[in-house]
């Protein structure tokens, strides 16, 4: 089995201040900022330790920008800062796993036929799902910032949906490349 | 890994000494070295022009290259190579359509890299053929600039995964050139585009070569341009176009009684009838293939017609870019041009009506590559360096998991130079090894998957199920090339891993072939290498030695006596003649001062990144 390593903070690498409702321009702006400074194509004269540095520093910035600008991601990073972690072997109520069965049942019997409509409208629910969700994500971490760390645990249980969700899209996404 | 903290900037004077450095388009079809001169950019010429076929003719051990290679290949078809970029990294039996029409011999390798059998016996790589084509732009820049070349950067399609890349990139090595950066053939494009205009915007750049597809979604702001997203196909291009044409004029009953010599000669007409339709509105076409003559009169629509179903595999590979990007085709900048199959009308009016804009196409599509490479090659070198490049993985990056399917990574369009760790644990009691297998691509299982390399980590203590934690890290470095480490975490036995590139030369291949082609200077090869380890011994020497008497509180005992040590085991190598040793005890020096150097990399990221100079952020910590 696979987990996950434990990255620096992602926030910190790109010096923004720690929260889920980032603005995406201003992530990105940063991103930009920051790469201009450390990207290895301004060291190429320099000698082979800065460029090492500059590598190093690239790669952190880039995989910081990666964690940052997927709101899932952005999310699991600020609910780890507050201790809580999600594992591999999370279980969630036997009704949604059962409901998620049934609609990967019915998507894997569409992607079998070459039923593309159907596919795009089990795809377009559950992007409905996944918005809603991430909704409620934003709103809980509103809540936390207030003080309510009870919020902690429904952001936790959120996120874990959102993985079979996400896993989902993947094989709605599967599915339309088969055309 | 050592580390010489300089601030941002600095670079730009230490490298204040112009170059002699080149941008290399190594297409398919044809090939371009392109410089840049006073400021601007520009293709060097030569005999007939800036455009080297890339078509390669060996007749004994030197090898024609060019036009003088086509000419040849007239009568000596089997030993004339022609697109070899569609071979790059690339096993018999991912090759299947080429081979059928191709006039080669194309040979097994067990498994890896195809080769190409000549009528004397030999067989020789796709990466040697394209070395040759390399060492003849060289040659070219050589003569132009009026001495040896400093460094190339050499484009590659966005779309190329890992095997091509380091395929491309070992060619360029055997061509003796020393390669800066391989650079994505659309960012090369926006590049060109971008600095003659000062841009700010997104753009598609569509990219239709001889023999690949890339489309890239790009953003320029401020001279920062960033990839959005790519795709692609490295297996569409002009010259299926041209084999569609032959096809539709020739009928299953000419490929049956085809040679090789007829089919060349028919795809030449197929080109050439395609070009005539870009002014004329229909053509007569002639085939002769193998005695029976096949005469027709193609329209411009029926050209559409016949080259439709290949461009709507352009069209679903621009729809998931723009996906991927998260942009709809309203709301780009533009769309630009690139390669010279977008030079036919009706692959201009495919594109016109998929992005429902007229595209640009104001740089000539077929030098816009090579251009946008002398840029970087220049910007590389120290010329400007107000642009920065930030280029993506082109496909997912990932490891094979119990069951065939595909753990990934590093997902696509990610930003690179990047990494990713991940911890595996072992699943039976007492396994004392990994087989990992390394995979490129987006589907779930393995066999969908392109096989990039097999690792075996052996050594592993015997422990119960799940006890022992190897961690893998991949790592993609600026030329988007992985490379992957593996380690157990518990044991603290360093446990040895062997690398089998499914595709890609080993560096002892690589070798080996240099040595091959300086048949006769051997002894130079030997020389030169001395020299390099022996260059790189002293920087590291003189690094290792500054930084410890500069960061002296960072060091701590047992890595000083280590480093120590390691540092006379290289004094000692560096004063003797043989390179492997000097670089066994390089890489020895690394290791030992590894720890010292993480410590003095953390508190430098620190710094950088918090925007403050290095001594602040000392002075805080040692308080």
């Amino acid at each position: 089995m696979a987990t996950e390593t434990s990255t620096p903070d992602p926030f910190a690498v790109l010096g923004l201040e720690p929260r889920f409702d980032l603005e995406r321009q201003a992530l990105e702006e940063r991103f930009r900022e920051r790469s201009r400074e450390v990207h290895p194509d301004r060291f190429v004269g320099a000698p082979a330790a800065a460029r090492t540095q500059a590598l190093i520093s690239t790669r952190a910035l880039n995989d910081a920008y990666q964690v940052l600008r997927h709101p899932q991601r952005r999310a699991e990073v600020l609910l780890a800062q507050h201790g809580v972690v999600i594992g591999d072997r999370e279980v969630l109520e036997p009704a949604f796993l059962a409901e998620i069965l049934e609609l990967r049942e019915e998507l894997a019997d569409a992607r079998v036929a070459g039923d593309l409509a159907t596919v795009t409208r089990l795809a377009g629910v559950m992007r409905a799902r996944q918005r809603a969700l991430l909704d409620q994500v934003a709103a809980q971490f509103a809540r936390v910032a207030a003080g309510a760390t009870d919020a902690l645990a429904a952001i936790k249980r959120d996120l874990i949906t959102l993985r079979y969700v996400d896993r989902y899209l993947d094989e709605c996404d599967a599915a339309t490349d088969d055309e | 890994m050592l580390l010489q903290i300089s601030e941002p900037g600095e670079s730009a004077a230490k490298a204040a000494c112009k170059q002699r450095v080149v941008g290399i388009d190594l297409g398919t079809t044809n090939s371009l070295v392109a410089v840049v001169a006073d400021g601007s950019p520009g293709v060097l010429g030569g005999d007939g022009g800036p455009i080297v076929p890339s078509v390669v003719s060996y007749d004994g051990p030197q090898p024609l290259v060019g036009r003088a290679a086509i000419a040849r290949g007239e009568r000596h078809a089997v030993d004339t190579v022609a697109s070899v970029k569609r071979l790059m990294g690339r096993a018999l039996g991912d090759v299947g359509a080429v081979v059928a029409l191709s006039p080669n011999q194309l040979v097994d390798d067990a498994g890896r890299m195809v080769k190409v059998r000549f009528s004397d016996g030999a067989e020789r790589s796709p990466v040697q053929v394209s070395a040759a084509i390399l060492a003849e732009l060289k040659a070219r820049a050589e003569a132009a600039l009026g001495g040896p070349l400093d460094g190339a950067v050499i484009t590659v399609p966005a779309y190329f995964d890992d095997a091509q890349r380091q395929a491309t990139r070992d060619a360029g090595r055997l061509a003796g050139l020393e390669v800066l950066r391989l650079l994505a053939e659309p960012t090369a494009a926006a590049l060109a585009y971008g600095l003659d205009r000062g841009t700010r915007g997104t753009y598609a750049i569509y990219d239709l070569g001889g023999g690949t597809f890339d489309i890239s979604i790009l953003t320029l702001v401020d001279g920062v341009f960033e990839v959005r997203a790519t795709g692609g196909d490295s297996a569409l291009g002009g010259d299926d176009l041209d084999r569609a044409i032959v096809g539709a004029v020739i009928g299953d009953a000419g490929f049956a009684s085809a040679d090789a010599q007829g089919i060349r000669a028919a795809v030449a007409e197929a080109r050439a009838a395609k070009e005539r339709l870009t002014d004329a509105d229909a053509t007569a076409v002639r085939m002769v293939v193998a005695g029976r003559v096949f005469e027709r009169t193609l329209t411009r629509a029926e050209l559409a017609a016949i080259v439709a179903p290949l461009l709507e595999r352009t069209a679903k590979a621009c729809r998931r870019a723009l996906k991927d990007a998260g942009f709809t085709a309203a709301e780009l900048d533009g769309v630009v041009l690139v390669g010279g199959s977008t030079r036919s009308p009706v692959v201009r009016d495919f594109v016109r009506a998929q992005f429902d804009r007229e595209p640009m196409c104001e740089l000539d599509p077929e030098e816009v590559v090579a251009l946008g490479a002398a840029v970087q090659a220049d910007v590389l070198a120290g010329g400007t360096s107000d642009v920065v490049l930030l280029d993506v993985v082109p496909l997912s990056l990932g490891l094979e998991t119990m069951g065939g399917v595909v753990e990934k990574l590093i997902v696509r369009n990610s930003t690179i130079p990047c990494g990713a760790t991940q911890t595996f644990t072992t699943y039976a009691d007492n396994q004392t090894g990994f087989d990992l297998h390394v995979l490129q691509g987006e589907r779930e299982t393995v066999e969908a998957c392109r096989s990039l390399a097999r690792f075996q980590l052996r050594g592993v203590p015997p422990m119960v199920a799940g006890a022992a934690r190897v961690e893998i890290t991949f790592q993609v470095d600026a030329d988007g090339i992985l490379h992957v480490a593996a380690r157990e975490l518990t044991s603290g036995i360093a446990a040895a891993i062997d690398v089998t590139p499914s595709y890609g030369l080993t560096d002892e291949e690589v070798e080996r072939m240099l040595i091959e082609s300086f048949e006769h200077a051997e002894d130079d090869l030997a020389a030169r290498n001395l020299r390099i380890e022996r260059v790189e011994a002293e920087r590291i020497l003189a690094a290792t030695r500054a930084a410890m008497v500069s960061d002296a509180h960072l060091l701590d005992d047992d890595v000083r006596v280590a480093t120590d040590a390691a540092i006379a085991v290289l004094e000692a190598a560096h004063a003797g003649a043989d390179y492997l040793a000097i670089r066994a005890a390089v890489e020895a020096l690394d290791r030992a001062s590894k720890p010292f150097a993480e410590r003095r990399m953390n508190l430098a990221i620190t710094a950088a990144m918090a925007g403050k100079r290095l001594a602040t952020v000392e002075e805080e910590l040692s308080r």
